[in-house]
């Protein structure tokens, strides 16, 4: 998948600069919160526990700061992309035990005609692993300086 | 927790997808190593459904990948068929599952 397809599910609305949660439920709750505020979910319910029995499959804190909690569920009906950021850092019980700073939510319907659900989790996956570009994420506010810094400008 | 019975059976299609594409994620970096957990949990969920409609989503297992399909516009997503405009008024009502007049599949009102 190339980059600026990814930065077409990026949407304004869905980007939290100062998320306030200080544990793992209570994050995916506030992440979630502005898909039934934009009328994407009927209700929280079904979202959230299946994206806390994902959590039970191992966590989706995949180290230096970062988690992408993700799942699929027939409570969307396309893909949604949440991004998030706590600058006091959530326990997430990520894979390194360390705070994680920014999030990444991803979900999707069981069945999708472009079946974009892995290539985006793949490509998030790889931008994160550069240091660079998460130490640049940690100090932006805005959405446009978000988007700015993945297109390297 | 989910509160209606079509809530639950939303959630134990999405956990056994889970279960089938975590071999994928686990390739993509991701701790994967709970699958008993997700195993045990989706045996709790088959206990907390009524039978009766984990007999009619194991029967439609036989035909349909996944039993539950999305409507949209008054349409099954699972096989595209116009519903009648007086199921959506039912869609939430806890003393049935509404099914597809024409594939059988149980159906899912997103919004």
């Amino acid at each position: 998948m190339h980059l600026n397809e990814l930065i077409g599910y990026f949407r304004e609305e869905f980007f939290l600069p100062a998320l306030q949660s200080e544990g793992k439920e209570a994050l995916l709750e506030e992440m979630v919160e502005p898909l039934l505020e934009h009328e994407v979910i009927k209700n929280k319910r079904v979202i959230l526990e299946t994206l806390k029995k994902r959590e039970t499959l191992g966590s989706t804190g995949i180290g230096y700061g970062v988690a992408i909690p993700h799942c699929r569920t027939l409570a969307v009906a396309d893909v949604q992309i949440v991004i998030g950021r706590s600058t006091k850092g959530v326990s997430y019980e990520a894979l390194d035990g360390e705070p994680v700073h920014l999030f990444f939510l991803i979900v999707a319907p069981p069945q999708e005609k472009s079946n974009l659900y892995l290539p985006i989790l793949g490509k998030l996956v790889e931008i994160l692993r550069d240091e660079s570009f998460r130490k640049q994420l940690q100090s932006i506010d805005t959405f446009d300086a978000f988007k700015n810094i993945l297109l390297g400008e | 927790m989910p509160k209606s019975q079509l809530e639950l059976l939303v959630l134990y299609q999405d956990v056994q997808l889970m279960l089938h594409e975590a071999e994928e994620q686990e390739n993509m970096g991701f701790q994967v190593e709970g699958r008993k957990n997700l195993e045990n949990a989706l045996k709790e969920l088959a206990d907390t459904i009524q039978t009766r409609y984990i007999r009619t989503y194991d029967r439609l297992k036989t035909r349909h990948t996944r039993p539950i399909a999305p409507v949209s516009n008054d349409v099954c997503l699972g096989c595209f068929a116009k519903q009648p405009t007086s199921y959506k008024a039912r869609a939430w009502d806890d003393k049935q599952i509404i099914t597809c007049e024409h594939c059988g599949r149980i159906l899912y009102w997103i919004y």
